[in-house]
């Protein structure tokens, strides 16, 4: 089950970054989650049906608006306010969810996506309840920059490979 | 007129991106940030086609969808719907709502060009300018060749016109060109190395902002392979060198439909001047001709009832220029219109000679052509 999620993560970030970014995402172990005290921004989206669930995807601030930036073919300079990078940050969360979404779905666990939302701060965690499956993977991002994806699911049925 | 697309998403980003993928398009992109604006936009725009997203708030994709489908006025408007989800049963889903397609984000902005363009013309915006153009207008001229002489030549060459001439030697060079700035024509010489030229026009070809550049590869006379090549590769035409600029010139103008009439026709002292070039050819005819009845009209409709013919520049007249001055007398009588001609000594001399031109009474300057038409010469000062 975990083995299955972590494949559908990697799929969905490497062809949403790679189509929407240009940017080569590679998975790194040595990575952390989070927390340098840099202010970071972390999309998130739920998915509720056969398995539930929701995803967060963590960067910091600068890099959330390079993405940005990338995505409307702007310089990161000309970004000046929060809502547009929570605009991109929500729909990239939204495309990678519903990414993995489509994947859980032809596997026979259908399910419906939440609207996204946007959590920003220097030092926050989230904690699954006991009930939840954690999985957390970090993304080197190109040369320098990093991303994290962290799944809490609750499943109903055991996913097939 | 543009096209207009209306796109239809929660999210400004994806808005944002639509927008901007058509940017270099003739249209115009309308904005609805969920079913309820969508529909209010579609009602009021009558769209040429719709983006739709197909989870939002407030209302979704496909309620609007459905709203569309139901309202006669609207229902023609084709739908191409935007999804994050690309399992089966959600493509089977969008297959019945009797969409015309569909796209799966992520996407590329080329990939929304080409399936708008599927359903609707597109027409890049530069096109719709360069119709309007003149030739008087700056136009930029391209020049591709490895060779810095042809450059030089070719700049020397429409060195009477307006036009700006840019020079590069290899295809990378004019890709960065482009990228920057779209010009209005190119010339690729169809000798770069590696099949250069012709991979720079399939370059140009694939992308939106250049798919509708004119392009012309330039080959030397004798070399025919290459000029029937560039024509079954789909270039615009094949400039020969030497280059003869007269023709290059009218080619460019023909191709980008420019508005050449300002070159020989020009409203001065109450009276239409018709000038005649000194380097006037059958193709200089073809184009007076083409724009004579015109001028001649527009001069008449807004009170100009004399003309003058200046033939001053010409240094012989032949069967070609005699046919086009009879016409133009011909005009002038039907739309009574005085007239007067200029013409340099050999002109006036030769025309003495021919039994259609020997009452033609020519003068020698532009104020005795004034003065013949009643036209004070202290009012032509």
């Amino acid at each position: 089950m975990i083995e299955v999620l972590e494949e559908l993560v990697k799929g969905a970030v490497t062809e949403v970054f790679g189509t929407m970014l240009s940017i080569k995402t590679e998975p790194d172990a040595s990575l952390k989650l989070m927390g340098n005290g840099n202010p970071h921004v972390a999309s998130s989206v739920g998915f509720i049906g056969q398995i539930t669930g929701v995803v967060f995807i963590y960067s910091q601030e600068t890099f959330a608006k390079m993405i940005t930036a990338r995505m409307l073919g702007m310089d990161p300079s000309e970004i000046d306010c929060e809502e547009l990078v929570n605009d991109s940050m929500g729909e990239l969360g939204n495309m990678v969810v519903g990414h993995i979404k489509s994947r859980l779905c032809d596997r026979g666990m259908p399910c419906v996506l939440t609207i996204p939302s946007i959590v920003r701060g220097s030092h926050f965690s989230i904690e699954p309840t006991a009930s939840m499956t954690r999985v957390a993977i970090c993304f080197r991002c190109g040369d320098s920059d990093q991303l994290a994806i962290e799944v809490l699911i609750k499943k109903e049925k055991e996913l097939q490979p | 007129m543009g096209r207009k697309i209306l796109t239809v998403d929660d999210s400004k980003t994806i808005r944002l991106i639509v927008a901007k993928a058509f940017k270099t398009f003739d249209c115009e992109v309308l904005e609805g940030s969920n079913g309820v604006e969508g529909l209010a936009v579609a009602t009021r725009e009558k769209p040429d086609i719709i983006v739709l997203d197909f989870t939002m708030p407030i209302m979704d994709g496909l309620e609007m969808l459905s709203k569309l489908k139901a309202d006669p006025e609207l229902k023609s408007i084709p739908v191409i719907m935007l999804t994050a989800e690309a399992g089966r049963e959600q493509v089977l889903k969008i297959a019945k709502l009797g969409v015309r397609d569909y796209l799966i984000k992520p996407f590329k902005e080329e990939m929304i060009i080409e399936r708008v363009s599927r359903v609707i013309d597109l027409k890049p915006r530069g096109e719709a300018v360069a119709k309007v153009k003149q030739f008087d207008d700056i136009i930029r001229v391209l020049v591709v060749d490895d060779k810095p002489a042809i450059v030089d030549q070719i700049r020397t060459g429409l060195g009477d016109t307006k036009w700006k001439v840019d020079g590069v030697s290899a295809p990378g060079q004019a890709a960065d060109f482009c990228s920057q700035t779209v010009p209005d024509v190119v010339l690729a010489s169809l000798s770069l190395a590696n099949n250069g030229g012709y991979a720079l026009f399939q370059m140009l070809r694939s992308a939106s902002g250049t798919k509708s550049v004119p392009i012309f590869g330039l080959t030397v006379k004798t070399d025919t392979d290459q000029q029937t090549r560039a024509q079954q590769s789909g270039f615009t035409g094949v400039i020969t060198k030497p280059i003869d600029f007269d023709d290059l010139k009218t080619r460019i103008c023909r191709t980008l439909n420019l508005d050449t009439s300002l070159r020989y026709f020009m409203n001065k002292d109450g009276a239409l001047v018709m000038t005649l070039p000194g380097d006037f050819s059958q193709s200089v005819a073809n184009e007076v001709t083409m724009h004579l009845r015109n001028k001649i009209t527009l001069a008449v409709d807004a009170g100009i009832d004399k003309m003058v013919i200046d033939l001053s520049q010409l240094t012989k007249a032949d069967i070609t220029l005699i046919k086009l001055g009879l016409s133009t007398i011909q005009m002038c009588h039907e739309l009574e219109l005085k007239y007067s001609m200029i013409g340099s000594q050999a002109v006036c001399l030769e025309c003495k000679n021919y039994e259609e031109t020997k009452d033609w009474r020519l003068v020698t300057s532009y104020q005795d052509a004034l003065s013949q038409l009643g036209v004070k010469l202290a009012a032509a000062a």
